[in-house]
């Protein structure tokens, strides 16, 4: 849904500045690692990221995200960086900011509630992050267990449908009239 | 009074969104390249997204919801507001629910963009919705969306296709007391030029064989020593044949809050005037000179005049298929009024009003042009050759107006309600006086 940058609501084009911004915060986040990206490489993840925001729904997204993982992952050989966090911190508020965009029409106002459902869901999700790069780090150095990414994984995804279905069972529905 | 609801088509289903997706490949393509290259800070930027997307998939849904959308009116005055209701079934597996309702033209919304979202389950938003001008308008035409909880699935967007709601104009009811210059049927509000059982005295005459002894006048009786009685003029109905010219529609319409075209003219005029005279009791027949050609025969009552009304509400400007050398035939009967409402623009029109005003009918006509009208013209068009062709146009138009007051036959612009009020009683009161017609 391309639209003109009048008829976007407020809202959406706050939505849309945290889907051009997070990318590219991403992007810079090597730098404190010692490693800051070179400008063309800056302006390829900002026009990514404006195709993204003039698209919520497209594949652009996922392109987009795939070269910030890439280059993340040819810059650093020590990824365990703190920087990661505001790598995956980045790359979800633009994820929760594109979905809330891709609601409805671009001249729809996003609605409040909505949004404060989302806010608690990003939260709920990026209490995992530390979560892993602290376990990360304290395995770092030790010598690899066989299956253990494995393991880990599967891990992961035991604790996701587990989260998925206690988050599930809410209270009753309100019947309607 | 309810109209038919429109439905979701049944291929409507449920398909993954686009951040599903998009969580799907990042988790699953990190996890993947983290596995290969044994980088751990991967599977941290990938843990989000993997519970996104497992969260996602965990609220696959089941069912099929069923939407119907209603508007509450089928009929409607310009101006007048409706809503629009979805009922929304078997949606117990979505979150959200967004209505993307069309922008028609003529009709405002609120909220204005005609766009509303709830979360679910709950109340279902309304639309409401208020056609601002005169005609056939859809409402109600809108997208339907929902959504499951974490955004995994979507459910259209599903058009839903709206109503066809009938416009009429807006009523603008006045209380004339003018007289209809030629009433000539039974039982009416207007005083006749013969005499009958009405209230208006027209004199004392003697007594005669058939007077009815109530009637007499005892004081002049005795005064003259012979028997008079009282007359009175009988009041009779009248037959107004309202005459529209949807030859063409001049000037830019805004709807009832704003312009209004020579077409918005003629149709709020037609409408007043319809609503006066079948007040009072007069027998009302429409006919459009246009394309359509619609016609609406003599009759008189409520019913009728909603029939009027729908007939202007459907009224097209367009040049008439088969024109007759110009000259129309409006088969117009004694005792009849004919209002004209038009622009003057045609040259059909003036002489039908000039042929009626020859006979004897007394005719009025309402100019309907406004001040601002400006001609439409193709692009690539010389704009001062067609200034110049408009102004050439209109000194044609007024010759035609002068001509046609100096056959008698008034023209007055539209000013609203009462615009005809005093042509009326001019027109009535030189009918009183003998005069020699043409036929």
């Amino acid at each position: 849904m391309t639209r003109r940058l009048g008829d976007l609501s407020t809202s959406q084009i706050v939505l849309r500045a945290l889907i051009i911004v997070g990318p590219v915060v991403a992007v810079l986040a090597t730098g404190p690692a010692g490693h800051w990206p070179p400008w063309w490489m800056v302006a390829a993840v900002l026009a990514l990221a404006s195709g993204f925001a003039a698209l919520p729904e497209s594949p652009v997204g996922v392109v987009t995200f795939l070269v910030v993982l890439a280059w993340w992952l040819l810059a650093l050989d020590d990824g365990l960086h703190t920087s990661v966090l505001v790598v995956a911190a980045a790359l979800v508020v633009t994820h929760i900011a594109a979905q809330l965009a891709s609601y409805g029409p671009a001249a729809m106002p996003v609605d409040a509630a909505l949004t404060r459902v989302w806010v608690q869901r990003g939260i709920v999700v990026l209490l995992a992050v530390p979560v892993v790069w602290g376990l990360a780090r304290l395995l770092r150095g030790d010598p690899d267990q066989p299956g253990i990414w494995v393991i880990g994984v599967a891990a992961t995804l035991a604790a996701t449908v587990a989260a998925g279905i206690v988050l599930t069972t809410g209270p009753a529905p309100v019947e309607r009239r | 009074m309810s109209s038919q609801p429109s439905s979701a088509l049944p291929e409507a289903h449920w398909r993954p969104t686009g951040a599903l997706s998009r969580a799907l490949v990042i988790a699953a393509i990190a996890v993947a390249v983290a596995l290969l290259a044994g980088d751990p800070s991967l599977v941290v930027v990938a843990v989000p997204f993997v519970l996104l997307s497992t969260l996602g998939l965990v609220h696959r849904p089941s069912g099929t919801p069923r939407l119907v959308s209603q508007v509450d009116h089928q009929s409607l005055h310009e101006g007048q507001g409706t809503t629009s209701r979805l009922t929304v079934e078997g949606a117990e597996d979505a979150e959200w629910l967004t209505r993307a309702s069309g922008q028609p033209p003529y009709v405002v919304m609120r909220p204005s963009s005609g766009y509303v979202g709830a979360l679910l389950p709950g109340p279902v938003p309304d639309i409401e919705v208020s056609p601002r001008r005169w005609g056939r308008r859809m409402l109600g035409e809108e997208k339907v969306a929902l959504f499951t909880p974490w955004g995994g699935y979507r459910f259209g967007p599903v058009q839903l296709g709206g109503q066809l709601v009938r416009v009429l104009p807006q009523t603008a009811p006045y209380d004339s007391r003018a007289e209809a210059p030629q009433p000539l049927g039974l039982v009416g509000a207007h005083r006749s030029r013969r005499g009958g059982s009405g209230t208006e005295l027209a004199g004392i005459l003697p007594f005669a064989p058939g007077d009815r002894l109530r009637r007499i006048n005892w004081r002049v009786s005795l005064r003259t020593d012979t028997l008079h009685v009282v007359s009175t003029r009988a009041e009779e109905d009248t037959g107004v044949l309202i005459v529209v010219d949807a030859l063409a529609d001049h000037g830019a319409s805004d709807g009832i809050d704003g312009s209004a075209s020579s077409l918005d003219l003629a149709v709020r005029a037609g409408a007043a005037i319809a609503e006066h005279h079948i007040r009072a009791g007069d027998r009302m027949a429409l006919r459009v000179i246009g394309r359509g050609g619609e016609q609406v025969g003599y009759g008189a009552g409520r019913r009728h005049l909603r029939r009027l009304q729908s007939t202007l509400a459907s009224v097209r400007p367009g040049e008439i298929r088969d024109a007759d050398d110009g000259v129309l035939q409006l088969r117009v009967t004694g005792g009849t009024v004919v209002i004209v409402l038009t622009p003057m623009l045609a040259e059909s029109v003036g002489t039908v009003a000039a042929t009626l005003t020859r006979r004897g009918v007394p005719t009025i006509v309402v100019d309907t042009l406004p001040a601002d009208a400006r001609p439409g013209v193709p692009n690539g068009t010389d704009l001062l050759l067609a200034g110049l062709a408009w102004r050439m146009r209109l000194v044609e138009r007024a010759t035609v107006l002068g001509r046609l007051a100096g056959l008698g036959c008034p023209v007055v612009p539209w000013r609203g309600p009462g615009t005809v009020d005093d042509v009326l009683r001019r027109l009535s009161r030189r009918a009183q006086l003998p005069r020699v017609v043409s036929r």
